[in-house]
């Protein structure tokens, strides 16, 4: 279950819920956090969610926030744009306590997207879900040859790579000559 | 006046009504086209722009994505730039069985390709055929510096000679089972000695260019004195007496020398030319003299210097394997002291087919067919300039 902040939600400790399931037992209201990427639109998420995520995990074990100071307190994800986060939150969601199948269909196909995904999944740490992002970018040159794998993930051709090089070097030796003058007019 | 004078503004007032009415239209339309494109604009600047690509994904990512490639798009990926390659490289992979060995081609008599077969999985093949030694040697090079293989067949003739010194480019070779046949001496010691440890069985066939006289170096590799299994195929009697019975006991010293655990086998198809048929057990007997427990036509069971060992050399017979057949197996197994004679095994058609497995099948031609090695998946197509 994912929404955009709303301010309606349960007020819980941040402590992970460990009550007996058994039927005499109160039922412990789950714990929820807020995230927000680049474009800062805040997202609600279980903690029970966010457990695919070993860094959010790792940050909401260290915290112990109460309802009003999760809410208060984001966690910022300026690195990752606001749909690619949206994109985690809505998987984190749906495979929320449950074992992840061995494949899953419903990733990017777009490949700039599932190369940002790849790299937001990366960050936060969601082990799973990379497997999955991983095996969708292989298979995005399965049978292709050298040329169309090039041009498929705009791999520069060796000539593009030494020309850059070249390029590079010649502006870092300008750069320092341009400092050595400056360094040399102070001087005077 | 004349009417000409009349006329003639007339009609210059009509031409520049109607360049007028063009000229606005004309305009109508740019400004229609300008409000049209802005308004994409507009729409497309909502739509995210992503600028990540391959290149900017850090290593350890790319490499997780390399490992969940087949082979041939890892060989397409490693020829799409150099920066690639050693990432290529670098990540191994698993390959249940792998084939390097030489088929003769219909159309001539004396030209051959070589084939570099690999099998994945049941579903995934790559076979590839080769007319250029160099370039089956070097593909053949790469996969044996990325593969980790289950079963690894080398099988060549000498036309790898050249290249011989290549092969100690490659860094250790990966496997837990290697068949190597119809190489030359020191392309044997060079696969044997990059073998990376963890082999379990070594099977080797001697041939036009790998001689019984190499068995004193073969013992010295470690692999092979670990090997929980091994075995020679093509020991031939000599004409020099006690000379075959000596490779076989040799290994039988070379166990009791290092102790050798408890299940290590040794195996060995003998061509009997010269129709001694019980030459290599008297040699042995001989060999052995002061340590036999037991000698019979079928088995010869020795002492080791470890009491809770014996060695135990038996030979293949049963209905379809004669005692006076030409071609003769053999196996040697390091045991428990303990052991009963009720306890042997008497059926040596299973472990006759681990060396010859199609030596109880009459249709057989050669070994390669239990393979199907030529059906290509039209992966052939694929990565053709890896080089």
């Amino acid at each position: 279950m994912s929404s955009t902040e709303q301010g309606t939600s349960s007020a819980a400790p941040a402590e992970p819920t460990t009550a007996p399931e058994s039927a005499a037992a109160p039922e412990v209201p789950e714990s929820f956090y807020y995230v927000h990427g680049k474009d800062k639109v805040v997202h609600k998420v279980s903690a029970g969610a966010l457990q695919h995520s070993a860094l959010i995990h790792g940050m909401i074990s260290n915290l112990g926030y109460t309802e009003e100071q999760a809410k208060a307190n984001p966690f910022p994800f300026e690195n990752i744009d606001g749909d690619i986060l949206q994109m985690v939150v809505d998987w984190c969601n749906q495979h929320k306590g449950k074992p992840t199948p061995p494949e899953d269909t419903n990733l990017p196909k777009q490949k700039e997207k599932l190369f940002d995904l790849v790299l937001a999944v990366n960050y936060l740490e969601i082990k799973e879900l990379l497997t999955y992002c991983c095996k969708q970018v292989a298979m995005m040159v399965k049978g292709k040859s050298p040329e169309e794998i090039r041009e498929i993930w705009m791999i520069p051709t060796d000539a593009e790579d030494e020309a850059a090089e070249k390029e590079a070097k010649k502006r870092a030796g300008k750069e320092a000559a341009g400092e050595t003058a400056a360094a040399a007019g102070d001087a005077k | 006046m004349t009417p000409i004078d009349f006329v003639v503004p007339f009609i210059g007032i009509l031409v520049f009504i109607f360049w007028r009415r063009i000229q606005r239209r004309r305009a109508e339309r740019i400004a229609s086209n300008i409000e049209n494109q802005t308004e994409t604009l507009e729409n497309e600047s909502i739509v995210p722009i992503y600028e990540t690509n391959w290149c900017d994904m850090p290593a350890e990512i790319k490499l997780e994505c390399i490992g969940r490639m087949e082979i041939r798009e890892r060989l397409s990926l490693r020829c799409a730039a150099k920066s690639e390659r050693s990432l290529v490289d670098s990540q191994k992979v698993q390959i249940s069985r792998g084939t390097f060995y030489r088929v003769k081609l219909k159309q001539g008599m004396y030209s051959s390709s070589t084939v570099v077969s690999l099998h994945f999985n049941k579903q995934d093949t790559f076979t590839k055929h080769f007319v250029s030694d160099y370039e089956a040697f070097e593909l053949m090079k790469h996969i044996l510096k990325i593969g980790i293989f289950e079963d690894l067949e080398i099988s060549f003739s000498n036309s790898f000679t050249n290249y011989k010194e290549s092969i100690n480019d490659v860094g250790e070779i990966s496997a837990t089972n290697i068949e190597i046949s119809g190489c030359n001496k020191e392309t044997v010691f060079a696969i044997l000695r990059k073998l990376k440890n963890g082999v379990e069985s070594i099977m080797m066939t001697f041939g036009a260019y790998f001689y019984e006289d190499s068995l004193d170096e073969i013992l010295a590799i470690p692999h092979v004195q670990n090997a929980r299994y091994w075995h020679l195929k093509n020991l031939k009697h000599s004409w020099i007496p006690g000379f075959e019975a000596c490779e076989v006991a040799q290994v039988a010293q070379m166990w009791i020398d290092k102790n050798s655990k408890i299940g290590s086998t040794f195996q060995a198809s003998l061509i009997d030319v010269l129709c001694q048929t019980y030459r290599l057990f008297n040699e042995f007997v001989k060999y052995f003299d002061d340590r036999i427990v037991f000698a019979s036509e079928k088995r010869i069971r020795i002492r080791t210097n470890n009491p809770d060992r014996h060695i135990l050399l038996e030979r293949g017979l049963d209905d379809v394997m004669e005692i006076y057949d030409d071609l003769q197996f053999y196996r040697m197994m390091v045991i428990s002291a303990e052991m009963k004679e009720s306890e042997y095994d008497d059926d040596c058609k299973t472990w006759i087919l681990k060396m010859e497995p199609q030596y109880y099948n009459d249709d057989s031609e050669n070994s390669f067919e239990q393979y199907d090695y030529n059906s290509s998946d039209g992966s052939s197509d694929f990565a053709d300039d890896w080089l």
